[in-house]
């Protein structure tokens, strides 16, 4: 997914109009079919990377127990440990081919029921990261567009600041001022709207930073281009031409930044959802991965490509119809 | 003995939790001894308790999961055929009484009449056959209760209030196995469905039920059950609990519990940190109640099988040469208890008498460790023999213990000992485990009886690649001590088992099998509105004694 940044003045003519639907479906089709191969790829890898950590996975899974032999025995039967690693492969394949993604060594229960119970909680707080990122990021980056040296060095300054500071110090930071002293909003996760600002904001905070700093950049390039200054010339006023005119040019090596973002919030908030003690997908995973918990890993990691894999589509497809130059690549 | 943050332990009691300081409210002298400590009122009925926790069980059913986290959550819920006083005592519970075949192989309960599960089932001599049943079938992959009964042959209902359980073999333990919530009664009905659904909600006749039941990463509400009239005896009061609910939130961070304390958005929190421990005495409306774990003290574990600490000379010199007293001091800011005995101080049938073992006597290590040729000294000063340097590869349980293992480690240096600290992932570390790859362990190990010796030190706990995870890390094989724990196992009657379990302690001290580090602390952190908090014989908050005031 390369999007180019070519002069304004090369863009060529859009192609016909009647033959732009079914372009855009074949741009579509190619994609999920490569989606595909990406997500079986992520099933295979993390497979065999779970199995190459060092000990055997009942002896993992059984690790803080007092499990009789007889019981150890079954839980090798059950969950076939004791064939061949490609045996378990194949095994576990063809039953996930059947949509059966099988049930977690640990948890007991199905990997979906698992997944399912903390999804709502991590796509709520990654819907609330990403709009408080697009919203920050936007209006941050219009008003640090400036050729003043000062305002620049200010911005990229706190900017460097914010990704510099770990998240869950952030977190705690946000926690005892936010909650601790001013009893705004509740300290301990809820699934309520004022549970979600604390986290989202912590959260958010490095995606902002990253993402005002590209849209920065690229709106001062854009503010560098002929059409600003025959805008301008037509006596547009400053604060409309880089909200309607320039932020358009801007905007699309953002989406594929966000894209990417959306993908790495779903597993990769896990320091954020324990400082809050909020439910979600990262602490799923976490526990997962320490207890060799396989189908669990494999589940998680398969919803976090298929995110990843459908945003990028969406990324795909909505540069296709904002900017006619990427449509020669599909 | 590892994961500690993610599976919380059956067994291993979080080495970080537990400190106590001024403040502290010891529990557990009796019934009444939250009462005393408020003689200005008496218990009123009703409120809400907001509690939050560390850790959450992976599984609710006592009978499935190994952890201290679903023992804790479901003790509310389930009762037990008989309970474990402070004193170690057998009381009973659900069992009026019962009765023990000379030959130790069959108990006979006589039940409790009008007792009912909270969905309406009457407790009948059937409902305890399922329910032991359900332990030990294959398919409930049980993770700790079904070794508990590891001696069960059968169980069978001579009348509907009279369960005659047979034995494979004489089994002390069976009584105090059967008071753990991990032995609890379950309603039948519900122990037919898949154990799936088991983890989320179980269903018994305690003094609470959960209509919601668990919610994994969140947490667990409970109400009172308003018919509850079947407390245990030695409880401090009959009829329903004090309170009207609990409301039960997982919190892993201890900053944002201790947090959430102090702002007043919970009544109660678990697992205090040292640090935030340390504060409660200059907070003003809270209490921080403690208890020393019954069970085994935080321990290191020598190698008892191989390597320099296979000899016995080694183990003493180590034990004798490390000033374990100021290092407990200087790392836990002086208000921590160090251990001198195999087990924790409040474990029954503690030998006393050992204490003087455990002193500090460097010039007793040095002679030790020169008999065992381990004479000679390299160019940075550690001891040698043959060439080789005397080193002790220490595996890390987790990393909270480095303080400890810092002071422990320049301890070892002055005797001429390198210790090399390994910090190893989970997998790696049970590979090596099972292979016997280490000279050192660090654990502690909660547990409600003396017993916990037999876990900890028979030789056919050995953890090997064969057997798969055992809890005899030290790879024990003392021969007096095996027909100590032998004895021990085929005594029921208690005075007679605990003088046995008193000689083992003995014998374990004398093949320094063991060199105890601290007494572990269970702790719970509440406003001081919170009344008459006392722990249960294995650690959990005792539910049905707390009651509310502003």
């Amino acid at each position: 997914m390369t999007i180019g940044l070519q002069q304004p003045e090369t863009v060529p003519a859009a192609a016909p109009r009647p033959r732009r639907g079914g372009a855009f479906a074949r741009v579509v089709a190619v994609r999920l079919a490569g989606s595909v191969g990406v997500l079986w790829g992520a099933v295979t890898a993390t497979f065999f990377l779970v199995h190459a950590m060092p000990g055997k996975t009942v002896d993992v899974l059984l690790a803080r127990s007092q499990a009789t032999p007889a019981v150890r025995d079954r839980i090798i039967a059950e969950y076939g440990l004791d064939g061949s690693l490609l045996d378990q492969y194949l095994t576990y394949l063809g039953r996930l081919l059947t949509g059966d993604l099988g049930d977690s060594f640990v948890l007991r229960r199905p990997v979906w029921d698992a997944i399912g119970g903390q999804l709502p909680a991590t796509l709520a707080l990654v819907a609330a990261t990403l709009v408080l990122t697009v919203v920050a990021s936007v209006v941050l980056a219009v008003i640090g567009a400036q050729r003043r040296p000062w305002v620049r060095s200010l911005f990229s300054s706190v900017e460097a600041l914010v990704v510099a500071v770990p998240p869950f110090w952030l977190g705690l930071l946000l926690l005892s001022v936010f909650s601790f002293s001013l009893h705004w909003f509740p300290a301990i996760g809820t699934s309520s709207l004022d549970g979600l600002v604390l986290p989202a904001i912590a959260l958010a905070a490095h995606p902002i930073a990253v993402v005002t700093r590209v849209l920065r950049d690229g709106l001062l390039r854009v503010l560098d281009e002929p059409f600003v200054l025959s805008a301008r010339a037509r006596g547009v006023g400053e604060t409309d031409l880089r909200a309607r005119h320039v932020l358009r040019h801007a905007v699309l090596p953002v989406t594929a930044l966000l894209g990417w973002i959306t993908g790495s919030l779903i597993g990769g908030a896990v320091i954020i959802e324990i400082v809050f003690s909020r439910p979600g997908i990262g602490r799923l995973v976490l526990s997962a991965v320490q207890n060799k918990d396989m189908p669990l890993v494999i589940g998680v990691v398969l919803l976090a490509a298929a995110v990843f894999v459908v945003v990028n589509i969406a990324v795909d497809a909505l540069a296709w119809l904002a900017d006619p130059r990427t449509r020669g690549q599909a | 003995m590892r994961f500690r943050n993610t599976r919380n332990a059956a067994t291993t009691a979080v080495s970080t939790a537990a400190v106590a300081v001024l403040s502290i409210t010891l529990s557990g002298c009796g019934p009444d001894s939250g009462a005393q400590a408020d003689p200005a009122g008496l218990p009123v009925s009703g409120g809400t308790l907001r509690l939050s926790i560390e850790n959450e069980p992976e599984c609710l059913d006592p009978h499935q999961s190994p952890t201290e986290a679903a023992r804790a959550l479901t003790r509310p819920l389930v009762d037990s055929l008989v309970r474990q006083d402070d004193g170690g005592r057998i009381r009973p519970w659900l069992a009026t009484s019962w009765t023990i075949s000379t030959d130790q192989l069959v108990y006979d309960f006589k039940l409790r009449e009008g007792v009912k599960f909270t969905d309406g089932a009457p407790l009948d001599a059937a409902a305890v056959v399922a329910n032991l049943e359900h332990v030990v079938a294959p398919e409930t992959k049980s993770l700790l209760a079904s070794s508990l009964l590891s001696a069960f042959e059968s169980a069978k209902a001579v009348d509907p209030s009279t369960v005659e359980i047979r034995l494979k073999r004489p089994d002390s333990t069976l009584l105090i196995s059967l008071a753990t919530p991990n032995l609890g009664i379950e309603s039948p009905a519900t122990l037919k469905q898949d154990p799936a659904a088991l983890c989320a909600k179980i269903v018994g006749s305690g003094p609470f039920s959960s209509p919601g039941g668990f919610v994994a990463q969140q947490g667990i509400d409970y109400v009172r059950n308003p018919d509850y009239k079947w407390s245990p005896e030695g409880a401090g009061h009959t009829g329903p609990a004090w309170l009207e609910a609990i409301k039960v939130q997982v919190a892993p961070d201890k900053t944002a519990r201790f947090g959430a304390l102090t702002s007043g958005q919970v009544d109660a929190i678990t697992s205090v940190s040292p640090t935030n421990a340390k504060e409660f005495g200059a907070l003003p409306g809270f209490t921080l109640h403690a208890k020393p774990f019954p069970g085994i003290n935080f321990s290191y574990w020598p190698n008892t099988a191989s390597g320099p600490l296979a000899d016995v000379r080694v183990r003493k010199a180590l034990r004798a040469g490390i000033d374990w007293d100021r290092i407990v001091k200087n790392v836990y800011f002086g208000v921590f208890e160090v251990a001198k005995g195999v087990i924790s101080p409040t474990t029954p049938a503690f030998n006393t008498a050992l204490q003087g073992e455990y002193a500090t006597d460097k010039d007793k290590a040095n002679k030790l460790l020169d008999q065992a040729g381990w004479t000679a000294r390299d160019g940075e000063g550690y001891r040698t023999k043959d060439g080789k340097r005397l080193k002790l590869r220490h595996m890390w349980s987790d990393a909270s213990i480095t303080d400890l293992a810092t002071q422990i480690q320049a301890g070892a240096k002055e005797l001429g000992i390198e210790t090399v600290e390994e910090n190893l992932d989970g997998g790696t570390y049970v590979e090596r485990l099972l292979s016997g790859d280490y000279d050192l362990l660090d654990t502690s190990f909660s547990a409600s009886g003396p017993d916990v010796l037999r876990v900890l030190f028979a030789a056919e706990n050995i953890p090997t690649a064969e057997r798969g995870i055992a809890n005899n890390i030290s790879r024990y094989t003392g021969a007096q001590s095996q027909d100590l724990l032998k004895r021990a196992l085929s005594t029921v009657e208690q005075s007679e088992q605990f003088k046995l379990y008193g000689e083992v302690q003995k014998q374990i001290t004398e093949d320094a099998a063991v060199f105890p580090v601290y007494s572990d602390r269970v702790t719970f952190g509440a406003r001081s509105g919170v009344k008459q908090v006392q722990f249960d014989a294995d650690g959990s908050p005792n539910f049905y004694e707390i009651w509310l005031t502003a």
